[in-house]
C-alpha cells in the first residue's frame, strides 16, 4: 500500500481529521498573531534592526513549533488510548497490532506534527519580509508592513476556511478573524501615539 | 479445497464494512465477498460474512479480520470440495420443530 494511501486510511480510521483540521487553523492563527504582536510591538518600540525582529520571532516559532508538536502528540496520544481501550473492552480482544491500533498511534503522531507545524508555517510567512530585507531587497519599515499585511492576510484566509468548512459565509467569517488582528494592531498604534 | 465460508465477525465501526469486503475481496482464492450488518452497537458491530471462492484460505481470512481489527465469533458455515454441497431438510428436521 503506497504511504499516502495508508496515511489517509489511519487518518479515516481515527476519524482525527476534524481534530486536526480544528489545532490547524486555531495554531495557525495563533502564530500569525504572536507574530503580529512582535512586529507591531518592534515597530512601537522604534526598534529599526531587522534582525532582532526576525530572530526573536524565530524563538518564538520553534517554541510554538515545539509545544504544539509535544503538546497536542501528549494530549490526543492519551485520549486516543483511552478510546482505543474502550474499543478493546468492547471487542474483548488485544487491538494493538490491527489497523485500529495503529491508526490510533498515527492518529496521535499526526496530531503533533499538525499542531507543531501550522504555527511555524504561519510564523515563516510573517517573517519572511525581514529575511528579504536583511538581504537588501527593501527598508525595515517596508517589511514591517508587508508582515503585518501577511500577517492580516493568512488570518483572513484562515477565516475564509473556516467559513468553507463550516458551509456559511467565507467573507463574513474572514472579516471576523481579520478583526482580531486589527485590534491588536490598533492597540500598538494607539500605544505608539501616546508613547 | 474449502469453496464457501460462512462466519460470524465482531468488528469497530471503522475499518468501516465497505473497506473489510474490499481487502477480503482481493485476498487469494476469494471469488467473491458479501458482508451484512446485523447488529450495530456503541462501539462495535456485529456481521455476516459469506465467501465464496475456488481454494478459501482459512487461517488468511482470519489473519486479515484480526489486522482490521475483527474477530471471529463463530464459523457458521463451511463448504469445501469439488462442488458446493447446499443444505437439505431432512424429515427429521421437520420432527424435530414438532
Amino acid at each position: 500500500m503506497k504511504l499516502l494511501e495508508k496515511i489517509r486510511r489511519y487518518i479515516k480510521i481515527s476519524e482525527i481529521a476534524p481534530i486536526s483540521r480544528r489545532y490547524f487553523v486555531m495554531n495557525a492563527f495563533d502564530g500569525a498573531t504572536t507574530i503580529l504582536g512582535i512586529v507591531v510591538g518592534a515597530y512601537v518600540a522604534g526598534i529599526t534592526d531587522g534582525f532582532w525582529v526576525m530572530w526573536s520571532g524565530f524563538g518564538a516559532t520553534l517554541a510554538m513549533g515545539l509545544s504544539g508538536l509535544a503538546g497536542a502528540y501528549m494530549t490526543e496520544e492519551a485520549e486516543l488510548a483511552k478510546r482505543l481501550n474502550t474499543l478493546e473492552k468492547s471487542m474483548l480482544t488485544d487491538l494493538k497490532n490491527s489497523v485500529v491500533g495503529k491508526a490510533s498511534r498515527f492518529a496521535s503522531l499526526w496530531a503533533g506534527i499538525v499542531d507543531g507545524v501550522s504555527p511555524a508555517l504561519a510564523a515563516v510567512a510573517c517573517l519572511t519580509p525581514f529575511f528579504l530585507s536583511s538581504r537588501g531587497l527593501f527598508s525595515i519599515n517596508i517589511a514591517i508592513q508587508l508582515s503585518v499585511a501577511t500577517a492580516l492576510s493568512i488570518m483572513f484566509l484562515l477565516g475564509i476556511f473556516l467559513g468553507k468548512i463550516s458551509s456559511r459565509n467565507m467573507f463574513f467569517h474572514g472579516m471576523k478573524m481579520l478583526c482580531v488582528g486589527l485590534i491588536i494592531t490598533l492597540v500598538f498604534l494607539t500605544l505608539k501615539i501616546i508613547h | 479445497m474449502i469453496r464457501r465460508l460462512v462466519l460470524d465477525v465482531l468488528k469497530p465501526h471503522n475499518p468501516s464494512v465497505v473497506e473489510l469486503s474490499e481487502a477480503l475481496s482481493h485476498l487469494k482464492g476469494i471469488e467473491a465477498v458479501n458482508v451484512i450488518i446485523y447488529e450495530i452497537d456503541q462501539q462495535v458491530e456485529n456481521v455476516k460474512i459469506i465467501l465464496a471462492g475456488n481454494s478459501i484460505d482459512f487461517e488468511i481470512i482470519k489473519e486479515k479480520l484480526e489486522e482490521m481489527g475483527a474477530t471471529i465469533h463463530s464459523v457458521d458455515e463451511v463448504a469445501a470440495g469439488e462442488r458446493i454441497v447446499e443444505e437439505v431438510r431432512t424429515p427429521q428436521d421437520r420432527s424435530a420443530r414438532i
